[in-house]
């Protein structure tokens, strides 16, 4: 089996909302994603995959990474983080986004993402 | 954008202060299989004698909001009159081959994940109607799932105040102080739903923060 990893940038995550990601889902396509997604977000992302779950598409396993944890900034960098991410528009991070057909799970250890295929 | 999320804080804010006791809804969210309608049925044969819901190893077996009014629990001179409200399990993907595994014939296992699947919405969106949230966990597995986390975060955005409750502590793998050390910021109550071991602590503990 092929697995493509397509990158979206946050941005472009945004104005498009999730049809068309979700659509590539089934192409066992990953997708990743150039920032931690808000709460909201993800909570959304949850919502429009339930609409698309069918016989071909279970579904979508998701994890991220954000750049500023608790063990690998000081106060002072998170502060100077905390600016960054004001200026950008969005939190610091990556989020990867795998069909659930295809990725059994996605891990996080606490830096690195661990992906079970 | 946050402005935005201000006055939805703000207006969630009010929204509590002004809703009357009786009006308080305490929801109960987490991923599949926790054990939320099992500490529902505890939680109602504890104070109303009767259950809520129908509780069952197979996933998704509450697939819609179910709500019992007038819930009231006292201890020590104090009481908290509330709804309960019990929500489908939180899930990122539902494959109705799972349910098959379970007995279910393919048209019953379809039937079930589409149900299973708008549960999982409606769950999402009664988060903008509860007060207060119990989240309730399996102790036996990893807390840092993303369903867990997303959930949490929620409800911290939404400023709907919470207590995690670590569920299965009678399981020989369970390991609740594994749930407290993954979120250590926020109040973890170890407990079993189907024992009923220290639901009291989980009771009073409901009854010092409504």
């Amino acid at each position: 089996m092929n697995l493509k990893i397509r990158f979206v940038p946050y941005e472009k995550f945004k104005e498009n909302h999730l049809r068309g990601f979700l659509g590539s889902m089934r192409d066992n396509t990953i997708i990743l994603i150039d920032a931690k997604l808000t709460p909201e977000e993800e909570a959304n992302l949850i919502k429009e995959t339930m609409e698309k779950v069918s016989g071909h598409f279970s579904g979508i396993e998701l994890n991220s990474l954000e750049l500023a944890n608790g063990k690998s900034m000081d106060g002072i960098g998170k502060f100077k983080n905390a600016i960054i991410e004001r200026i950008i528009g969005k939190k610091r991070g990556l989020t990867i986004i795998g069909p659930a057909k295809t990725v059994r799970q996605i891990r996080k250890n606490p830096e690195e993402l661990l992906l079970y295929m | 954008m946050v402005l935005k999320r201000l006055r939805k804080k703000l207006r969630s804010l009010v929204s509590r202060i002004f809703r009357k006791q009786k009006d308080v809804r305490i929801g109960l969210y987490g991923p599949v299989n926790s054990g939320k309608t099992t500490l529902a049925n505890k939680m109602c044969m504890d104070w109303l004698g009767e259950e809520l819901g129908k509780a069952s190893v197979v996933p998704h077996e509450t697939r819609e909001i179910q709500v019992k009014e007038k819930v009231t629990i006292e201890n020590g001179g104090k009481s908290l009159s509330f709804n309960l409200v019990d929500t489908p399990g939180i899930a990122t993907k539902i494959d109705f081959e799972d349910f098959i595994k379970y007995g279910l014939k393919n048209k019953a296992a379809k039937q079930r994940a589409r149900e299973a699947t708008k549960g999982v919405i409606e769950a999402i969106k009664w988060l903008d109607n509860v007060d207060m949230v119990l989240v309730v966990l399996d102790s036996s597995r990893d807390p840092l799932d993303q369903v867990n986390i997303t959930i949490l975060g929620n409800l911290d955005a939404r400023s709907i105040p919470f207590v995690i409750v670590a569920n299965k502590v009678d399981l020989k793998r369970s390991q609740a102080s594994r749930v407290r050390e993954a979120f250590p910021n926020y109040n973890t109550i170890g407990i079993s739903a189907k024992t009923g071991f220290n639901t009291e602590e989980l009771y009073n503990h409901l009854l010092e923060n409504l």
